[in-house]
């Protein structure tokens, strides 16, 4: 099975009984950070990696934040996923406020609501693709037959198929990248934040990546959070934010409001 | 929201021992190591303690012993049981060697006096017994390096105390011994055989005379004894037969006292308790460096995957579940290592118990409390030794586990997932 192979094809595993055709058009904000600081204590002096963020994310949106290296990409996507704290400020996924959140109730929120791709797959080396993909579901006590029907259903969608009891170093890149993808999407998050994705992929295997996220995105309502330097994820993003020295510089949409 | 099925961390944890199988080889041969080397070492110390403990009661006291209430501790030649008029000996011998776990039962008569060949005297116990029964009980026959036991007007001597008096096998020596009416006995008696117990106590001081020629140079009726010794199938089953043979012979006579041999030699059960408990803490020593190498290996390994365990975290497990997975990883790696142990030990055991070590050329038959273990490097096979040491490896690969999980539930995602 080639990388490339189903592009663009809609992965109904993520969503059974509803139909592809059914975009779904959710209300309210699915992320939201008021005076969002983040600041590393560091000699000579002290990184302000994020400085005074305020940004919005409705609920459905597509939304890649861009950037030169160092800009706080990564930084703001990691106080968006609770991974670290804000040295000021507050961020709520879906009305929530997580910053003063437990660690244990931060994993709970990241378990139940978000999902994360990251620019090196981050696949758990000892566990197969299968159980990779599972692994959330897993954590949420979702039943094994479940699981594994849910797994497979998504992994033909995606090009994946056959390549369940693979362990990630006799995948691709690109197929670690979709089975990332499909562990990100299977648990059904509200959010999936995925840091500069496509960065390690070739360019036929990140657009159809993207293709799977846009769906997903379109079909399901899922709401994506980007970091990216790739023109290709900027190009199908509903909203650019541009982060400069940790600010937000500008933000535009396709249609160039 | 229902728990995760708790085998995926059992799987993690044993897949993540295969990523690095020289490191878990090595590891994990610490501990086998370890446990081999406790495994011998109680063994060591088990059958050192056995030997203690079965030629301190084999050889002469048996492992029970009746006496009248007020015997011990003057021993006066008058409290013999059943009081002065005695008892139906038949009868008591009988009744204890119906108890169960009861090997054989043998009685005895003891006085002090003087063995004496004319130009050479010695004091000594003369002890009168049933060689018959003696062979059971004691190990005085099976110790004849001359001779036999003694029949009636005859006696037996120690290899010490017939080199004191200069008597061999055949000599006639002279018995002067106080006797219960208050006269002195005195008789020729024919050195019948020369015994070597390997106890410098019995053999400088001991003279077995035939129980009922004693009794006649002593004055006691035929029904006057003083000790009946018992032999118990178990030695270490001593106590629970003791309380058998107890009822029975009180069935029989009352005022009689039955002790077990922990009772009558406080010194000898002294040791065996201190060395039993020191098994555990050889094999803490031991598994306590182990412990050391394993922990650092585990550290290593644990921040070799401070990535993955930061990916796990941000995918929403909790930090319970992150260290389950390195507690998961040691008693797995404990009982890798326990399997590898036993495969090397339970041979090593075999193989010693067999063809034990003679270390004669480096040390003495060592003597302590009337008991004597030889200088033989063995291992007695034992539940204990490997029990103990089980338990100990599979602790230690938790103690070992339990700082690198704590430190793996403490990386923090972020950080890790950036290589911070």
């Amino acid at each position: 099975m080639g990388e490339n192979s189903n592009s663009g094809t809609v992965p109904d595993a993520v969503h059974a009984g509803r139909s592809t055709e059914d975009a779904v058009q959710p209300q309210g904000h699915a992320v939201r950070t008021a005076n969002l600081w983040k600041i590393y204590p560091q000699e000579p002096r002290p990184v302000e990696a994020v400085r005074g963020v305020d940004l919005v994310v409705e609920n459905g949106e597509f939304v890649a934040m861009a950037g030169p290296s160092g800009s706080g990409k990564t930084t703001v996507l990691n106080l968006l996923g609770g991974l670290t704290g804000p040295t000021e400020g507050t961020v709520r996924i879906g009305g929530q406020e997580i910053t003063a959140l437990s660690d244990r109730e931060l994993a709970r929120v990241r378990l139940k609501r978000i999902g994360f791709v990251f620019q090196s797959y981050n696949l758990l080396p000892m566990l197969t693709a299968q159980e990779n993909a599972e692994f959330t579901l897993l954590l949420r006590g979702v039943p094994a037959r479940e699981r594994r029907e849910r797994v497979r259903n998504l992994f033909d969608e995606i090009g994946l198929e056959g390549m369940e009891d693979r362990f990630p170093l006799k995948l691709s890149g690109g197929q670690q990248q979709r089975v990332a993808v499909a562990r990100a999407v299977l648990g059904e998050p509200d959010l999936v934040l995925a840091d500069e994705p496509t960065a390690n992929l070739d360019s036929a295997t990140a657009e159809a990546l993207l293709d799977v996220m846009e769906q997903l995105n379109r079909t399901r309502g899922t709401t994506f959070v980007f970091s990216t330097h790739d023109p290709r994820v900027m190009e199908r993003a509903g909203r650019l934010i541009r982060l400069v020295d940790g600010r937000i510089a500008d933000e535009s949409t396709p249609d160039g409001a | 929201m229902r728990r995760a099925s708790g085998r995926i961390w059992w799987r993690i944890a044993w897949r993540n021992l295969g990523r690095n199988r020289r490191r878990t080889a090595l590891t994990a041969s610490a501990l086998s190591f370890g446990f081999v080397a406790s495994v011998l070492m109680i063994g060591y110390m088990h059958g050192m303690m056995e030997e203690l403990v079965s030629n301190g009661t084999r050889v002469a006291t048996g492992q029970v012993q009746i006496h009248a209430e007020e015997y011990e501790p003057e021993r006066s030649i008058h409290e013999t049981l059943g009081g002065r008029e005695g008892l139906d000996v038949g009868a008591l011998l009988d009744a204890v060697e119906a108890q169960d776990g009861v090997a054989g039962a043998a009685p005895r008569l003891y006085g002090g006096g003087l063995v004496s060949t004319g130009d050479e005297t010695v004091g000594g116990i003369l002890m009168g017994v049933d060689p018959v029964r003696e062979e059971v009980v004691s190990r005085f026959g099976s110790s004849l390096v001359a001779g036999r036991m003694p029949g009636p007007g005859e006696i037996a001597l120690g290899d010490e105390m017939a080199e004191s008096v200069a008597a061999g096998v055949g000599d006639e020596v002279v018995l002067v011994a106080p006797a219960a009416d208050g006269s002195t006995g005195n008789d020729l008696f024919t050195v019948s055989g020369i015994f070597s117990v390997g106890v410098g106590a019995f053999d400088d001081s001991y003279a077995l005379v035939e129980l009922g020629t004693l009794g006649e140079l002593m004055a006691m009726d035929p029904g006057r004894i003083h000790e009946v010794a018992v032999s118990v199938d178990r030695v270490r089953e001593a106590e629970p037969a003791a309380d058998l043979i107890r009822e029975a012979a009180a069935a029989v006579a009352p005022g009689l006292r039955t002790e077990p041999w922990s009772v009558l030699q406080p010194q000898l059960f002294f040791i065996v308790t201190y060395a039993n408990s020191m098994n555990w803490v050889v094999a803490a020593f031991i598994f306590g460096m182990a412990a050391f190498g394993v922990a650092n290996a585990m550290l290593l390994a644990t921040f070799e995957r401070r990535r993955e365990f930061g990916v796990a975290r941000a995918l929403g497990t909790s930090g319970l579940a992150i260290g389950r997975i390195v507690v998961y990883e040691g008693i797995l790696l404990g009982l890798l290592s326990l399997a590898a142990g036993l495969v090397l030990a339970v041979p090593l055991m075999v193989f010693i118990h067999e063809n034990p070590i003679d270390l004669s050329r480096f040390v003495d038959t060592w003597s302590f409390g009337g008991s004597a273990v030889r200088p033989l490097l063995t291992v007695e096979y034992s539940v204990v030794g490997p029990l103990v040491s089980a338990i100990a490896l599979v602790i230690t690969g938790i103690a070992a586990a339990l700082l690198p999980a704590w430190r793996a539930v403490r990386v923090p995602p972020a950080d890790s997932l950036a290589n911070r």
